[in-house]
């Protein structure tokens, strides 16, 4: 089955690739997205003074 | 003159990094007059094998933002490392790790576990977690590797110059667009900002008066003329880079150090300490005993923004 790729996902904030599968009629067969970043807030804000936060989650997304 | 070629890259970062460069609003026209941007993911369309094909040293200079925390980030870091004549280490997160580099106070697993199992808004009973390889019925995915430590650029492969901040300010940005402009960049191995403290731009009164405990800071409204650290509160001023024109403490909010050390400085959060002790009014242990309990997270709030470079580096986790 054919595979393109497309890497990165350009024009926009964020880091993203897709992988398109196309079967032997050159049609898609399926698509999948894969968010190829983590930088973990989720854990590492835990243990941070509460009135830090403000100061540090903004650093999600600075756009 | 003939134009030069310039990437910018994003690794482990926000993105603030990439619109602090728009932030130079109209000067940005003198950019696209001085060079002609060949990479750059947020705002243009080139993919990775476009700079695969690019013959080594055929980009003038790039501009790399963002920490390296998966095996993706360093091979794009060390492919533009191969391809640009002069590597820029761009904002906080690629000179000392920044906010991404606080993951180096937990684990890979732990990060993992939390935001893909145990957050309250997943929905994962079969506990699946990322995969470097998957196969799926079509073929085969594949996911970059995410390390354990967050590493700085220089860390991974040699740079030629460094620019602080979270985000580099307007004026850094500048300098450094006129440096290219007029052929002028510093010596290899040069910060682009002040080689002194924030301290010695900062306005505010200093009167070498001691302090009897910290502050936290929603528990003063603090005095906007007089120095931050003498009201109790940790400003990281003295123990950090300046050139940001102390845009927080302006705004009577204690810096956090995005500037990284100073000229000199090896470790950041033992120069703050080495602050604090200096004013601390102290009459026995039961003080220091006191102090060291005002502290309520040293390691985040001293390496907010260069975990990566100070002395510690990480947490190491306990065997179990």
């Amino acid at each position: 089955m054919k595979k393109i790729t497309i890497d990165p996902i350009t024009r926009l904030e964020g880091h993203g690739k897709i992988d398109i599968f196309l079967d032997d009629a050159g049609d898609v067969a399926n698509a999948y997205l894969q968010i190829p970043e983590l930088r973990g807030f989720e854990k590492f804000c835990e243990g941070r003074p509460v009135e830090e936060l403000p100061r540090i989650v903004p650093r999600i997304c600075g756009v | 003159m003939a134009k030069l070629k310039l990437a910018l890259y994003w690794a482990a970062a926000c993105g603030g990094c990439d619109v602090a460069v728009l932030d130079i609003n109209e000067k940005i026209l003198d950019v696209a007059k001085l060079a002609d941007i060949v990479f750059w993911p947020i705002a243009l369309d080139f993919k990775y094998h476009h700079v695969e094909a690019m013959p080594d040293k055929s980009v003038d200079v790039c501009l790399f933002n963002g920490a390296i925390r998966s095996s993706e980030q360093e091979h794009i870091a060390k492919m533009l490392r191969s391809k640009s004549k002069v590597l820029v280490s761009f904002g906080s997160c690629a000179c000392f790790g920044g906010i991404p580099a606080l993951a180096n106070l937990t684990t890979r697993a732990e990060i993992m576990e939390r935001a893909y199992i145990e957050a309250p808004s997943n929905e994962n009973p079969n506990k699946t977690l990322p995969q470097t390889k998957v196969s799926v019925p079509e073929g085969e995915l594949t996911l970059p590797e995410l390390y354990d430590n967050v590493l700085t650029l220089a860390q991974v492969v040699p740079v030629e110059y460094f620019v602080p901040g979270c985000p580099p300010t307007v004026d850094l940005i500048l300098k450094v667009v006129n440096a290219l402009a007029t052929n002028s960049l510093p010596p290899v191995g040069a910060t682009i900002a002040s080689d002194k403290t924030l301290c010695d731009e900062c306005d505010r009164k200093k009167e070498k008066k001691m302090i009897s405990r910290i502050y936290r800071t929603h528990e003063i409204i603090p005095d906007p003329e007089r120095c931050l650290l003498e009201q109790g509160l940790l400003c990281m001023g003295s123990a950090t880079r300046g050139g940001c024109g102390a845009l927080c403490v302006k705004v009577n909010i204690p810096c956090r150090g995005c500037f990284g050390p100073p000229a000199g400085v090896f470790d950041q959060g033992a120069k703050l300490v080495s602050s604090i002790a200096s004013i601390y009014q102290t009459n026995g242990k039961q003080d220091i005993e006191k102090m060291v309990n005002e502290l309520v997270d040293p390691a985040g709030t001293f390496y907010r923004f260069g975990m990566s470079v100070s002395m510690l580096k990480r947490r190491i986790p306990q065997k179990t």
